[in-house]
């Protein structure tokens, strides 16, 4: 019998190529994912060294960062800021001269990349993912050991070797148990973590997420869930396969068929950590204390319980701590111990990979349904098929009714690569995933939340609690 | 890459906890192509260096013509978390500094700094508040960092152990690139992809359409 082992050492080992005494090791990438954000800075290196790719069908160039979500139908023609067409059009280009399979602007398939990879069943479980995208975590719900890497040196060598040299993080486990209460969603989940740990609390970790919280989690749950893991430091995030799991991925287009199923079926279900293994740090969180959250500063650790205040830097022990929130709440033009529910907002977000799948759009609707946003907003799907599902399901109807916006699937205003900013001074209640100080657009005041926090919030007009909302 | 030895240079202290990369490298500086050494280093920082109207803030600690030449960042808590960006590295070099330190990083910010040529190395958090006082006390001095020694020495002489990486030290004291040692394992990856084809056949592969 060998040792117990976890999850993450099943596939790291399963991956590893060569073993650098000097403690880094060069792992086998089964799939690479590629986003225009900077990629062109590989590129142009490739190109100057004339280098090739070595395994072109193991990657799939995405067009997500900087595609506007409007005017779709007239193309790169459509997009008004040239420096924008341009970062687009490289994509499509480089995705030509390096032979790589392209998910762009005018396919079928079109939506952001980690949206799409688990939707067309790309991310399996086993299998080491990369993508020049900090992101790339939220693969690890299908039970896959995803990594981001950087878009310029990295991914030249992700193209050019296919494989990644990697220093092995250490491994936490994070336990959720309990039943969650009515409105806590994953993304109140991850966010309650973050907010305990830090946005360093998890670097130089391997987090699985664990426990009977999220078993009983859907897929899109948990891919909320992997998604912010690099915010609170970690590079990677995994949850083991289970049944959920493999309903999610069955018949899926790059999912295995026939035969390859049932072996495959019979190898993933290897890969769950044993019983008796040890995690090098374990943390737990008792799901039924949990509540709705909103973040109120400039980090997403700075977030709190909506019925909770704006905190008192004055109160604050730590010195560090308190010059971070002195200078976020100057920041956020917020008063210390002000209820988080008197803060009015001026526009709302629903999209980006962190809550723009069916469900997340189901949940905002449900809020929406019957409603009128106090505020304007926009709903951008998380990819062509979500939002062929949403339209399917006459979900946007109910936001076009309740007065938002809706749009093709991108990146869009979570960090406004393509254009679409928050204004400076505007506040935005935002189901995205970061709110550093100009993340959404020079001087834009972001506050994150889950969808249906979003919805309660655009029909409120200010940050409000999504539980009162749905008793009236 | 530029080989990382023995630096001795202006340090400036950077007192502001948790600066992700997205502030490190704006999102509309991004779309810019790089020469390297060139084109990121107006980037830097940006938003922190210059106001609305592209004057520079004055009172920001970079903006003092003291440290108009630091080579030297001590930075606080959590610098480059956020954003995978490799853009952010190259904003830090081509803004001239070649060494960063500070009590932690955003790893994937560490791992970009470290595999371009720039040092980020970890110091206990009340040494980096020391490194401060001197620094503001004698705005223009200096710090040594020794990496063949793992040993930096601050403006008033006192030296301080640090830990990298075996492998990152010996890649940037020689200035090796990644993908060259990559490659000296060519059959290796080449043997182990066809083992893996075959033991998991149904590994997804995309086609161009």
């Amino acid at each position: 019998m060998s040792a117990p082992r976890t999850l993450f050492e099943k596939i790291w080992s399963d991956h590893v190529i060569v073993v650098s005494p000097q403690g880094e090791e060069l792992l086998y990438v089964d799939f690479n994912l590629i986003n225009e954000g900077q990629s062109f800075l590989a590129f142009d290196q490739l190109r100057m060294e004339k280098r090739q790719t070595r395994r072109p069908q193991q990657h799939l160039a995405v067009t997500d960062h900087y595609l506007p979500t409007v005017n779709r139908a007239l193309g790169t023609a459509g997009m008004p800021n040239l420096e924008i067409r341009r970062v687009v059009e490289m994509l499509d280009e480089n995705a030509k001269d390096f032979g790589l399979p392209h998910v762009g602007w005018y396919h079928h398939d079109q939506g952001i990349a980690h949206v799409i990879a688990p939707e067309l069943g790309i991310a399996q479980p086993g299998m080491l993912v990369t993508c020049n995208d900090s992101h790339t975590a939220t693969n690890g719900a299908c039970g896959a050991l995803a990594v981001p890497i950087g878009g310029g040196n990295q991914l030249r060598h992700v193209v050019a070797t296919q494989t990644v040299w990697l220093k092995k993080p250490k491994t936490l486990r994070i336990s959720i148990d309990g039943n969650l209460p009515e409105a806590v969603t994953a993304k109140d989940v991850i966010l309650s973590i973050i907010g305990a740990v830090g946005v360093g609390g998890a670097t130089g970790y391997a987090v699985e997420y664990g426990g009977s919280a999220i078993r009983a989690m859907s897929m899109e749950g948990r891919l909320t869930i992997c998604n912010m893991s690099i915010e609170a430091g970690a590079r990677i995030g995994i949850v083991g396969p289970d049944d959920t799991t493999y309903q999610f991925l069955v018949d899926r287009r790059y999912a295995p068929k026939g035969a390859d199923w049932d072996n495959a079926l019979a190898y993933w279900k290897t890969l769950p950590t044993d019983a008796d293994a040890r995690f090098d740090r374990e943390l737990s969180f008792d799901a039924a204390a949990l509540a709705p959250m909103v973040t109120w500063g400039t980090s997403p650790e700075d977030c709190s319980p909506v019925d909770g205040l704006v905190p008192d830097p004055s109160r604050i022990d730590d010195a560090d701590r308190r010059r971070h929130v002195e200078r976020a709440l100057d920041y956020m033009r917020l008063k210390p111990a002000t209820p988080l529910q008197q803060v009015s907002i001026d526009r709302v977000f629903i999209g980006s990979c962190t809550n723009s799948r069916i469900e997340d759009l189901r949940v905002a609707a449900q809020v929406l349904k019957g409603r009128r946003a106090a505020v304007p907003g926009m709903v951008s799907p998380g990819s062509s098929a979500v939002k062929r599902q949403a339209e399917a399901e006459g979900l946007d109807r109910i936001f076009a009714d309740a007065g938002l916006e809706w749009r093709d699937s991108g990146c869009s205003m979570c960090n406004g690569s393509n254009g679409e900013l928050v204004a400076p001074g505007e506040r935005c209640a935002s189901t995205t995933n970061r709110n550093f100080e100009g993340r959404q657009g020079r001087g834009a005041l972001t506050h994150i939340m889950s969808p249906a926090m979003v919805a309660a919030a655009a029909v409120c007009g200010r940050l409000a609690d999504v539980r009162q909302l749905s008793r009236q | 890459m530029v080989p990382f030895t023995v630096l001795t240079a202006v340090a400036a202290p950077l007192e502001f906890p948790q600066i992700d990369t997205g502030m490190i490298l704006p999102g509309r500086y991004m779309r810019r192509h790089r020469r390297p050494g060139h084109d990121y280093g107006e980037a830097f920082l940006y938003d922190l260096r210059f106001d609305e109207a592209g004057r520079p803030r004055t009172e920001f600690v970079l903006n003092y013509p003291a440290y108009r030449d630091a080579k030297i960042l001590v930075t606080d808590r959590d610098f480059g978390c956020g954003s995978s960006r490799e853009g952010a590295a190259f904003a830090v070099m081509d803004y001239g500094l070649r060494a960063l330190v500070g009590p932690s990083f955003g790893e994937i910010f560490q791992v970009n700094c470290l595999q371009n040529g720039v040092l980020a190395i970890e110091i206990a958090e009340a040494v980096i508040h020391d490194l401060w006082r001197q620094l503001r006390e004698d705005p223009g001095a200096e710090i040594t960092i020794d990496l063949p020694k793992q040993l930096l020495t601050a403006a008033d002489g006192t030296a301080h152990p640090f830990e990298i990486s075996a492998l990152r030290k010996d890649r940037l004291v020689r200035g090796i690139d990644d993908i060259d040692v990559t490659l000296s394992h060519r059959d290796a990856i080449e043997s182990f992809e066809v083992k893996r084809r075959a033991a998991f056949p149904w590994l997804p592969t995309a086609w161009r359409e």
